[in-house]
């Protein structure tokens, strides 16, 4: 009796420190996805050579990126859904004929 | 009659150093000291815990390795992002000056957006370097410093050093872009 005590306390303490050792995902403490808001960002003022400036480029030119490939994504998703609307009242209109 | 000086003074010594021992245990016991981190420490407490911190980090952190690309600009980005989440509640940004963990916490947590002329150590860019990464590695005990080595491997925790080093530099505007995560960018490793 005792030594089935022992024994599951010392394995309830076993699994609550393996646990707290398991390495975690970086996106556990993501607080949000926050846009940069490089509107601002005066190029003519910028070193190249800085790596900040380097670093604020980057990081604007894949944020462009990826509006440029949300948009693009929005529109083809409005063509299709067009196209299906379209289709869809021609059948419609079959029907009705 | 010389032997017989030093023996009183031994057993002097030694029943003062038994009166002190026993005043201390009782001290530790009776809960006088004031453990509220709204109370600050006793100067000379202060200074024993502060030495004994920076020698330690200082001796530990001696052979740590800095990267020779420690400043390459990808390390900003992917740095940058780990410090907004991670960081700045308590070591702030620029345009914060304060922040509830700043000044809740005891002893106060650096700001690190302010320039290393403003701060105390007096140490070389690479010594500066390698005691950011032991910091930031192994925490501090009893400071609210945690160790982030669980979790964040070597090269993840060097991004945040070398965004560290640019920070003070950072005007508000530029630290918006640098520390925006795009959806699914979760730094570069």
């Amino acid at each position: 009796m005792k030594n089935t005590m022992i024994r599951s306390i010392t394995l309830s303490a076993a699994v609550l420190l393996t646990a707290t050792a398991f390495a975690h995902d970086p996106s556990e403490h993501m607080k949000k996805n926050e846009k940069p808001q490089c509107a601002g960002m005066d190029h003519s003022k910028m070193d190249m050579n800085d790596p900040v400036a380097q670093a604020m480029m980057k990081r604007c030119s894949m944020a462009d990126h990826d509006m440029k490939k949300e948009g693009g994504h929005d529109m083809h998703s409005n063509m299709q859904n067009q196209k299906t609307m379209e289709m869809k009242a021609a059948d419609h209109d079959e029907h009705q004929h | 009659m010389s032997s017989i000086s030093a023996k009183t003074c031994l057993k002097r010594v030694t029943i003062l150093s038994g009166f002190v021992l026993l005043v201390g245990v009782a001290f530790l016991y009776s809960g006088l000291y004031p453990m509220g981190a709204d109370t600050p420490h006793f100067r000379a407490t202060y200074w024993v815990l502060e030495t004994l911190r920076e020698q330690s980090v200082a001796r530990a952190a001696a052979d740590v390795v800095v990267p020779e690309n420690i400043n390459a600009s990808d390390r900003l980005l992917a740095g940058g992002a780990d410090y907004n989440d991670m960081c700045s509640g308590c070591h702030l940004k620029p345009g914060k000056t304060s922040s509830d963990f700043s000044l809740g916490l005891y002893p106060a947590p650096p700001n690190l957006a302010l320039s290393h002329d403003e701060h105390p150590h007096s140490d070389s860019e690479e010594a500066a370097d390698k005691r950011r990464f032991w910091i930031i590695k192994h925490g501090i005990k009893a400071s609210g410093m945690p160790a982030w080595a669980p979790g964040h491997d070597d090269e993840r925790i060097w991004n945040m050093v070398a965004f560290l080093k640019v920070l003070p530099s950072l005007t508000p505007e530029q630290y918006q872009i640098l520390t925006a995560r795009e959806a699914g960018d979760i730094g570069h490793h």
